[in-house]
């Protein structure tokens, strides 16, 4: 075990816990993942302080679990992958370090959340590409890493977005900076002729952003990250689409996307549309979900500076036209459910309890990569295993968000259900991990494979998985960033 | 000139690979792309147009010595010209002059090619670039009472051509021809066993003294006979007489056209009149030595402005194929009742080569009939039942082909259809 | 340097015997160079090879790593990364790799071999209302997003930039094994190339592509964009004489001028925010005139007419609409844009004829050659610069002075000093170079390598970032940049190190395994 008083004497006594019922709160989530409790709880107060953990974790060959959402958690990533562990918890850094109006572009620490950046670019004119509802406490970095979905297509040019820059300590105890903030100079030196660590790529021939999203904290501890912002709009008209037919809804999408007409733009089924906008439950959720048609598809239309009304004018016919030679009906409001306030909702983090906890108490999400055509095959192919495996279809949420500027399509199944119910988590677990080859077989790509189904997933293609595994000697050669994630 | 005198230009060429393709303006689809057959099939870059003038520049610069290979490189290019029109384009500089130099050398230096030099050899001795003697080169004119222009004298002649003269199966055409002169009342004459080779194709193949005799002698004899106008139905004649006799200063005040120019001016002043129904779909393959290389000659003597623009005072103007003669046969085409007309891919300027010039039908039959082949792919490939063309190199060449890969495509001249319509 | 006769046997045991030669001539077509060389003809290949396909160029990299013999892979083969480092390095030229794979209409991606050329893609494309990103030199280079040194083009406001748009891609890594990324690796398919985990996109390109450094990518998916436009455009003419029959409907040109370069910033970054351009490409005149003109003289004639008319600094705009009430508005805006920005519209290319033929050529980037290489065979360029509002122009603006001093000492042709900048993704991110144009001479070339290193130096001494021109060029420049930005050489090195211990993927545009001695 790691010396305490090496761990105080970088981060301050009081930042260093291993109070066993803290360590406990770390242990698990709410996931399937098996708790392994850490040795300690530590909470850098900046960059210098990550530093110094990481190369005294490399001295010591401690493990160290990087954290910056606060709970809960659902993915299994924060839990120690061994014992013996040492959890960074980046909360406390929560540094809006600049918002940059000209350049479009924002840098904050770890610890920020949605609900703190929000307001800081909102003063400067802008706003975040956000993921759908995410819960208040999750960082803006933490999702970035992940590569969660965001709900602007049109402004999600490339699966990282809206990730920028970072400045990283990789496993080596080594620091870097990605993309343009590689300098040379210092950030603030850059700030001084003009640069704003936008561009994500590089330096040269390598982009390193890449390397560190989507790794689970497996390469190294970010100290900052900049964002791509986005204008806030000036004016804005919502809508709504509902059908059954789930295949019109695409080609809608499609096009709406291709013609980047739309800024937020995603499809949910009733279930998880309800359980989103449902004030009360059960009641008020169950009239919801059952006054709605099973697919709704939202989508805004927003005006900027110049000439708003005009664009908002044309937009919408072109969205109608658009709408019509697919049989379908943009509106402002889908029975109960007013698209102004589902657009009033996705622009900012859920509001407490989060959405996804409210009806039963515990979600479960299976979530791949796809693209349109396959997705009714897929959908059709998860309600026959949710059905053979006894899990009620009528408590599967769906959410669809385009991504890449359409070219791929997020598809989340939120399968609900209640944690204290052993039976019932038993029966999700179970499926949770039983579904995966048979959704890859019909075209699900887990580019983001956490807990469990891990395995099942990234080893599927052992070339991949050996090129990886050099990545990680170069960034982490000892091993002690978050080991026991992904293949390593 | 000498390979030498393109120094210059050859600096100038950026790789880019622009003249491996037909120009990008023009690009419709992944195929067709490409517009030279050489590096289209021989795929290393020395065989394109860029890199035969990269090598040149490594001749001059004494890398190379002739090796097997390089003399594959030096005589595989129909000299088309397709290269030089793609470049030009972008760029200002020659293309095909160095590269038809390169093979100058090669054949003033002695490394010449065993099948060119056969040919040669039948042209030093017979006149002709294909078998056959001197004295049967009027046979196909037998009984038709035609003048001879060397005895009486006709301001207009039709020069038939080598090919045209001994191959049995293009002697339709020049009857053809006769019969449309006469129809139209044109007073003309044909040399008949005093007519000579062009020369023209033995300068493709690198031949220059044997081209510049040719020359010198045939117009030697137009001016005896005081011949004005030439009239040919071979592209690579008419190349020869119009674009070539100029370029060495010998052509004088000869009149070149090409039949297809000769009847589109027949048609349209009224002595020819198409009124017979010729119910077809045909496709137009415009030849090389008719088309993009088939512009008047430009003279230009003067200097290099010094400064970082490459320009000359007087201002040098290039050839880059924008003149040729694309829409006469076209327009003749046109005339004929039923007659539809419908276009492939590569047309004009960009025309895919037949791939019987620069002494490859000879040298690489194999080579030349898979040239063919991509063309006949083409044709066929815009619904045609037949490939009009108007040089009897490209006609004899696609019937071969055609021939070998079963295509049920028609091969025609322009000169035939015409007839039938007349 | 030649390859021993049974190593030679190898390679063409592979490839077949037409598709290998060690010919001098051969040889030499790849060894001619163009640009600030000392010599025409460079370093020879060992022997140049022809590979058919992925399993061809895998067997070539197994040998290559067997006989300790480098290899370098290029597609169009235009520019100095395609050239060998030393004497002991084959070629794969990849031109027999020439399909497209998929085009998948969609889900707006397509797939290509190495030896698709971007207009080849683009004509395809165009049939089914779709278009793609092309590099800004030219249409005549691959379609292959990791086929170019760097990958931005003009048309970057609407289709992004190369780096951005590759989706899963086919990859022989420098030991011979076949990585595929994304969701080719998992499934099969072509639409992601992230994950699982980690992107390995990351490895294998940055803001530059590895040049040959890194293995060969054999196939790889890139995304595509709309087209609002003809299936096939309007043109008509006999070449160079090209000119559409008329501007096809919701289509629209100007070549705007700016008092200074204040203000054309300005005007492009809220043409950027408000997101009506198809394209914004910072020509300067002498560009134009190049695009323009179909020799030399007529470019002469029209740069000199242009300099008498323009303000300043400038850029041409191209709106295409997606509907007439889309274009209308495009245009209102871009209008008022100009209007408070003080642009003036360069009158004599309004002309519809002229209008409809540039954008023409500034879609399909026919005219890269014209701009750069038919004044007098040779360019080079100082490209610099992400952030299209700040540090990028006054990166530019630095390095325009070091060109005048050039052109004042008729080094250079005179331009005017100007310098272009073009932005990406609706101006979210951005490029600038400075383009100069010289004749081939002992001292022009001496001048031009004091000119690009004065530039570099500027970069690393005034913070204007890591150049986009770096990669690809020179290998040692890597070790001049690294340790004053984040040390990337030196994990770029360890990256090298770890996916080709047997440095035989050819890293004269890339990094090498080992630092050379004397460079810091």
């Amino acid at each position: 075990m790691i010396d305490e008083k090496k761990l105080a004497k970088i981060v301050g006594a009081t930042n260093v816990s291993h109070n066993p019922a803290t360590l406990e709160e770390y242990a698990g989530d709410m996931s399937f993942v098996k708790p392994i409790k850490p040795d300690y709880v530590v909470k850098p107060r900046n960059a210098k302080d990550i530093d110094k953990l990481v190369n005294l974790a490399k001295e010591t060959l401690t493990p160290l679990v990087p954290v910056s959402s606060g709970a809960p958690h659902f993915r299994g990533d924060t839990i120690p992958g061994i014992g013996g562990a040492v959890i960074v918890d980046l909360s406390d850094m929560k540094r809006i370090i600049r918002v940059d109006r000209m350049n479009r572009v924002a840098m904050v620490e770890p610890g920020v959340t949605f609900e703190e950046l929000i307001p800081a670019v909102e003063k400067e004119g802008l706003r975040l590409n956000m993921p759908l509802l995410p819960r208040k406490s999750k960082s803006v970095i933490g999702s970035m890493l992940e590569r969660e979905p965001v709900v602007m297509p049109k402004y999600h040019w490339d699966i990282s977005d809206p990730l920028a820059c970072v400045e990283v300590i990789f496993g080596t105890g080594e620091m870097f900076r990605t993309g343009a903030a590689a300098g040379p100079g210092t950030i603030e030196e850059q700030w001084a002729v003009g640069a704003s660590q936008k561009e994500a790529a590089g330096p040269a021939q390598v982009s390193w952003h890449r390397l560190i999203q989507g790794a689970q904290g497996t390469m190294g501890i970010v100290t900052w990250a900049s964002l791509r912002c986005e204008l806030l709009p000036s004016i804005e008209e919502p809508f709504l689409v509902g059908s059954s037919q789930l295949d019109k809804l695409l080609e809608l999408v499609h096009w709406l996307t291709r013609l980047q007409l739309v800024n937020e733009c995603f499809i949910l089924n009733n279930i998880n549309l309800a359980a989103i906008m449902a004030k009360k439950f059960p009641d008020d959720y169950q009239d919801i979900k059952d006054s709605l048609p099973p697919w709704t598809l939202f989508f805004n239309i927003a005006g900027y500076e110049y000439l708003p009304e005009k664009r908002i004018s044309y937009q919408i016919k072109d969205t109608t036209d658009i709408a019509q030679r697919t049989g379908l009906e943009p509106v402002g409001a889908v029975s109960r459910v007013s698209a102004l306030e589902l657009l009033k909702a996705v622009q900012r983090p859920s509001k407490e309890p989060y959405w996804k906890l409210r009806y039963q108490g515990g979600c479960h999400d299976i979530f791949f990569i796809t693209i349109n055509d396959k997705l009714p095959g897929l959908i059709s192919a998860m309600y026959d295993m949710a059905d053979e495996a006894g899990y009620p279809a009528s408590d599967m949420g769906i959410y669809l968000q385009p991504i890449v500027q359409g070219v791929n399509c997020h598809c989340e199944f939120n399968l609900f259900y209640d944690p204290e119910n052993p039976s019932q988590s038993e029966r999700v677990r179970k499926l949770a991990t039983s579904t995966i080859n048979n959704l890859m077989a019909k075209g699900a790509f887990f580019s983001r494979p956490y807990g469990e189904s891990t395995d099942i997933i990234i080893n599927r293609d052992a070339a991949s998985v050996a090129a990886l595994k050099k990545v990680k000697s170069i960034l982490d050669p000892n091993h002690v960033m978050n080991p026991g994630k992904l293949c390593f | 000139m000498a390979l030498e005198d393109y120094r210059k230009d050859m600096e100038l060429c950026a790789k880019c690979s622009i003249c491996k393709f037909i120009p990008l303006e023009k690009m419709k689809g992944v195929q067709p792309a490409n517009v030279c057959p050489s590096i289209s099939k021989y795929n290393f870059n020395a065989y394109s147009g860029g890199g035969r003038v990269n090598i040149g520049m490594a001749m001059l610069d004494n890398r190379l010595e002739y090796t097997d290979k390089l003399l594959h490189i030096i005589y595989n290019c129909q000299m088309c010209g397709a290269c030089d029109v793609s470049c030009k384009y972008a760029m200002d500089m020659e293309v095909l002059e160095p590269i038809y130099e390169f093979r100058i050398k090669a054949v003033e230096e002695g490394h010449t090619n065993p099948a060119l030099d056969k040919v040669i050899n039948s042209l030093r001795k017979q006149g002709t670039m294909v078998p056959g003697a001197k004295a049967k080169r009027g046979e196909w004119a037998k009984g038709l009472g035609l003048k001879d222009f060397t005895r009486q004298k006709t301001k207009v002649v039709y020069h038939v051509g080598c090919l045209t003269s001994y191959d049995k199966d293009m002697w339709k055409t020049a009857r053809a021809t006769v019969n449309l002169l006469n129809k139209a009342g044109v007073d003309f004459g044909i040399g008949g066993e005093n007519e000579s080779c062009c020369g023209g194709r033995a300068y493709q193949m690198g031949y220059e003294t044997d081209f510049i005799r040719q020359a010198q002698n045939n117009m030697a004899l137009f001016k005896q006979c005081g011949v004005e106008t030439i009239v040919t139905a071979c592209a690579d004649c008419y190349h020869a007489f119009k674009v070539l006799y100029d370029k060495f200063g010998l052509k004088g005040n000869l009149e070149v056209l090409h039949i297809t120019e000769y009847l589109d001016r027949l048609i349209k002043e009224g002595r020819l009149k198409p009124r017979k129904k010729v119910a077809m779909k045909v496709t137009y393959h415009d030849p090389c030595h008719l088309g993009r290389l088939g512009e008047p000659y430009i003279h230009w003597e003067g200097k290099e402005i010094p400064g970082f623009q490459r320009r000359f005072d007087p201002p040098k103007e290039l050839m880059r194929g924008t003149y040729g003669i694309y829409e006469p046969p076209r327009d003749v085409l046109r005339s004929i009742p039923g007659l539809k007309l419908v276009e492939m891919d590569r047309i004009k300027e960009y025309a895919w080569c037949c791939g019987a010039g620069g002494g490859v039908n000879e040298s690489n039959p194999e080579f030349s009939l898979w040239t063919a082949d991509e063309r006949i792919a083409e044709a066929e490939s815009t619904g045609a039942e037949a490939l009009v063309t108007a040089c009897p190199w490209c006609e004899k060449n696609f019937n071969q082909a055609i021939k070998e890969c079963g295509s049920s495509l028609k091969v025609y001249d322009v000169v035939e259809l015409l007839e039938k319509a007349i | 340097m030649a390859l021993d006769k049974d190593i030679y046997r190898a390679f063409e045991d592979v490839v077949g015997p037409d598709n290998i030669s060690d010919d001098p001539a051969i040889l030499d077509s790849y060894s001619y160079r163009w640009g600030p060389q000392t010599e025409t003809f460079g370093q020879r290949f060992a022997a140049i090879t022809l590979p058919k396909d992925t399993a061809e160029v895998q067997a070539i990299v197994r040998l290559c790593n067997k006989y300790g013999i480098q290899f370098k892979a290029s597609s169009t083969g235009w520019g100095s990364m395609s050239n060998p480092g030393g004497p002991e390095v084959i070629k794969m030229d990849l031109r027999r790799m020439d399909r497209i794979i998929e085009i998948n209409e969609k889900n707006m991606y397509a797939v290509v071999e190495p030896y698709v050329i971007s207009v080849q893609l683009q004509a395809e494309l165009m049939k089914r209302g779709l278009n793609c990103n092309i590099i800004g030199a030219g249409g005549n280079c691959s379609a292959h997003p990791y086929a170019a040194h760097y990958g931005g083009g003009h048309m970057g406001e609407s289709t992004s930039l190369r780096e951005r748009n590759i989706l899963a891609v086919e990859w022989v890594t420098p030991e011979g094994e076949i990585v595929k990324l994304g969701s080719l690796g998992s499934l099969g398919e072509w639409f992601c190339g992230d994950g699982p985990g980690p992107s390995l996109r990351g490895i294998t390109v940055g803001h530059a592509a590895p040049c040959g450094g890194i293995g060969v990518f054999t196939k790889a998916a890139t995304k595509i964009y709309h087209w609002a436009g003809p299936p096939i455009f309007p043109i008509e003419g006999v070449s160079p004489q090209y000119a559409p029959s008329e501007i096809p409907p919701n289509f629209f040109y100007r070549y705007y001028s700016f008092p200074s370069a204040k203000e054309m910033v300005e005007a492009q970054r809220r043409i950027g925010e408000s997101e009506i351009a198809f394209e914004v490409m910072g020509f300067n005149i002498a560009m134009l005139a190049s695009n323009m003109g179909t020799s030399n003289d007529e470019d002469y004639a029209y740069f000199e007419q242009f300099r008498k008319l323009i303000q300043g600094p400038g850029f041409q705009v191209i709106l295409m609409g997606n509907s007439p009430q889309d274009f209308e508005y495009k245009k209102q805006v871009l209008e008022q844009i100009i209007r408070e920005t003080k642009g003036e519209s360069l009158k004599p290319v309004e002309d519809p004829k002229i209008a409809g033929a540039l954008i023409w050529r500034s879609i399909r980037i026919t005219a890269s050659i014209r701009e750069c290489f038919r004044a007098g065979g040779a360019f080079s360029a100082a490209l610099g610069g992400t952030h299209p509002y700040g540090e990028e122009v006054a990166y530019m603006e630095a390095v325009s002075k070091l060109k005048k001093d050039l052109i004042k000492k008729g080094i250079l042709r005179d331009d005017d000093g100007y310098y272009l900048t073009w932005p990406h993704e609706h101006g979210h991110l951005g490029h600038a170079e400075i383009l100069i144009q010289f004749r081939q001479t002992p001292e022009s070339i001496d001048a031009i390598m004091g000119f690009s290193e004065a530039a570099m130096k500027m970069a690393i001494d005034n913070r204007y970032g890591v150049p986009h021109s770096l990669s690809g060029m020179a290998p040692d420049m890597h070790d001049m940049f690294g340790p004053h930005a984040s040390n990337y050489n030196v994990w770029q090195r360890r990256l090298k190190q770890a996916f080709d211990p047997n440095e035989v993927s050819d890293s004269s545009g890339y990094i090498k395994g080992k630092q050379q001695q004397g460079v810091s």
